[in-house]
């Protein structure tokens, strides 16, 4: 591989990681269609270098949300056995599974990120008028987040944890099928089923996103499918993407700009159901 | 030490934060190292080597976050939560096996 080849993924990375931060999105959503679709790296190779680098940016993004204390260790820990789980099953399908199949999951995969985009996600209960001191049972994953804008500790509730660990095991298995950190399909899981403030269940998202990586990464890593010239050059170029991204966060709280992004979501789609279908 | 107060999750999210930030920094590190000797032909195998190492080093880095979390966990007497760490550990340690020795 060419040295131009090198620095072509590396500046592809940095770009589908900052779109990715800038959208509060994993970078493997947009990593896998750009390797595939540009630079016409084989699915699976892509699939390997976007794992390695789902982790690269969940572990460089994690210090940030644990020192601003969002992040509920304990639930995570608790959850990580549900997502490593469906990791471990992806790591057994993965062979069997067609090409095109993976295509089209990927693609569905876009089309939930395209509508969640537009959706606007609100607190799926408001954490502020509740008050949590008539149930004295001890609850140990419930906990609290300082809240910057009202300056004063929000306490939640960790609810219907069995269907969130259901939901977790799905997201694990799709991670390990298609490379992603399957954000789109942890969001969910914590917004209806566990109901946790949106900071709070997006800084947890993120701090077990590496750990369900490495389950998934490692196998593929032990198999040889793990490509260091492609691997290389993508994990690094999505860890300054990731920095990049995270300081432009701030300016895509616009409604229009969402819509645009959701655009491009749905054209990727459109693209990887294409190339499913075996055109390119 | 109590078991759950501010200043133990405090403690532990500190240490998991520092962790996982020089970790990183660290393994880019050694990635940029391999591909900058990568450029060069007498450095060239070398260099993938480094990169691979690098690579590794990702994988390993969750898992030193979960390790981690059992020994903290364990020290202020969270046993279940220690357990729960374990389990953590021994699923990716069988999918790491499945991926060493199934194809």
């Amino acid at each position: 591989m060419s040295v131009g080849t090198e620095i072509w993924l590396f500046s592809v990375s940095v770009i589908a990681s900052a779109l990715g931060g800038m959208l509060g999105m994993a970078s493997g959503i947009f990593i896998v269609p750009i390797l595939t679709m540009l630079c016409h790296v084989d699915l699976r190779n892509a699939i390997g270098a976007s794992i390695v680098s789902v982790i690269a940016c969940s572990c460089g993004s994690a210090a940030a949300f644990l020192k601003e204390r969002l992040t509920n260790v304990r639930l995570a820990i608790v959850l990580e056995t549900a997502t490593t789980a469906g990791a471990l099953t992806g790591v057994f399908l993965v062979g069997r599974i067609p090409n095109p199949f993976l295509f089209f999951m990927f693609g569905t995969i876009l089309l939930l990120s395209a509508w969640q985009m537009v959706a606007r996600r609100n607190d799926p209960v408001s954490f502020r008028t509740r008050s949590l001191d008539h149930d004295s049972r001890v609850r140990e994953l419930d906990s609290s987040y300082p809240d910057r804008e009202l300056g004063l500790d929000i306490a939640y509730r960790v609810e219907h944890l069995p269907i969130g660990l259901v939901l977790m095991y799905v997201a694990g298995l799709i991670s390990a099928l298609l490379g992603i950190g399957s954000g789109v399909l942890k969001v969910p899981a914590m917004d209806t089923a566990l109901r946790l403030p949106i900071k709070v269940s997006s800084a947890t998202s993120n701090f077990m996103i590496c750990v369900t990586a490495a389950a998934s990464a490692g196998a593929y890593f032990m198999r040889g499918e793990i490509v260091a010239a492609i691997t290389g050059p993508v994990a690094l170029g999505s860890v300054f993407g990731a920095i990049l991204g995270a300081r432009l966060l701030v300016s895509i709280s616009n409604q229009r700009i969402r819509l645009l992004f959701a655009a491009v979501l749905i054209a990727v789609a459109a693209q990887m159901f294409f190339a499913g279908f075996g055109k390119r | 030490m109590d078991r759950k107060t501010p200043e133990t999750e405090g403690r532990i999210e500190a240490v998991l934060a520092r962790a996982l930030a020089f970790g990183t920094w660290l393994i880019s590190a050694v990635i940029s190292a391999g591909l900058l000797l990568s450029f060069f032909p007498a450095g060239m195998s070398y260099g993938w080597q480094l990169v691979m190492i690098g690579i590794g080093l990702f994988v390993l880095l969750p898992i030193t976050r979960v390790i981690l979390m059992l020994a903290l966990f364990a020290g202020i007497r969270e046993y279940k939560f220690a357990a729960v760490a374990a389990l953590v550990l021994a699923i990716i340690f069988a999918s790491l096996v499945v991926g060493a020795v199934y194809k």
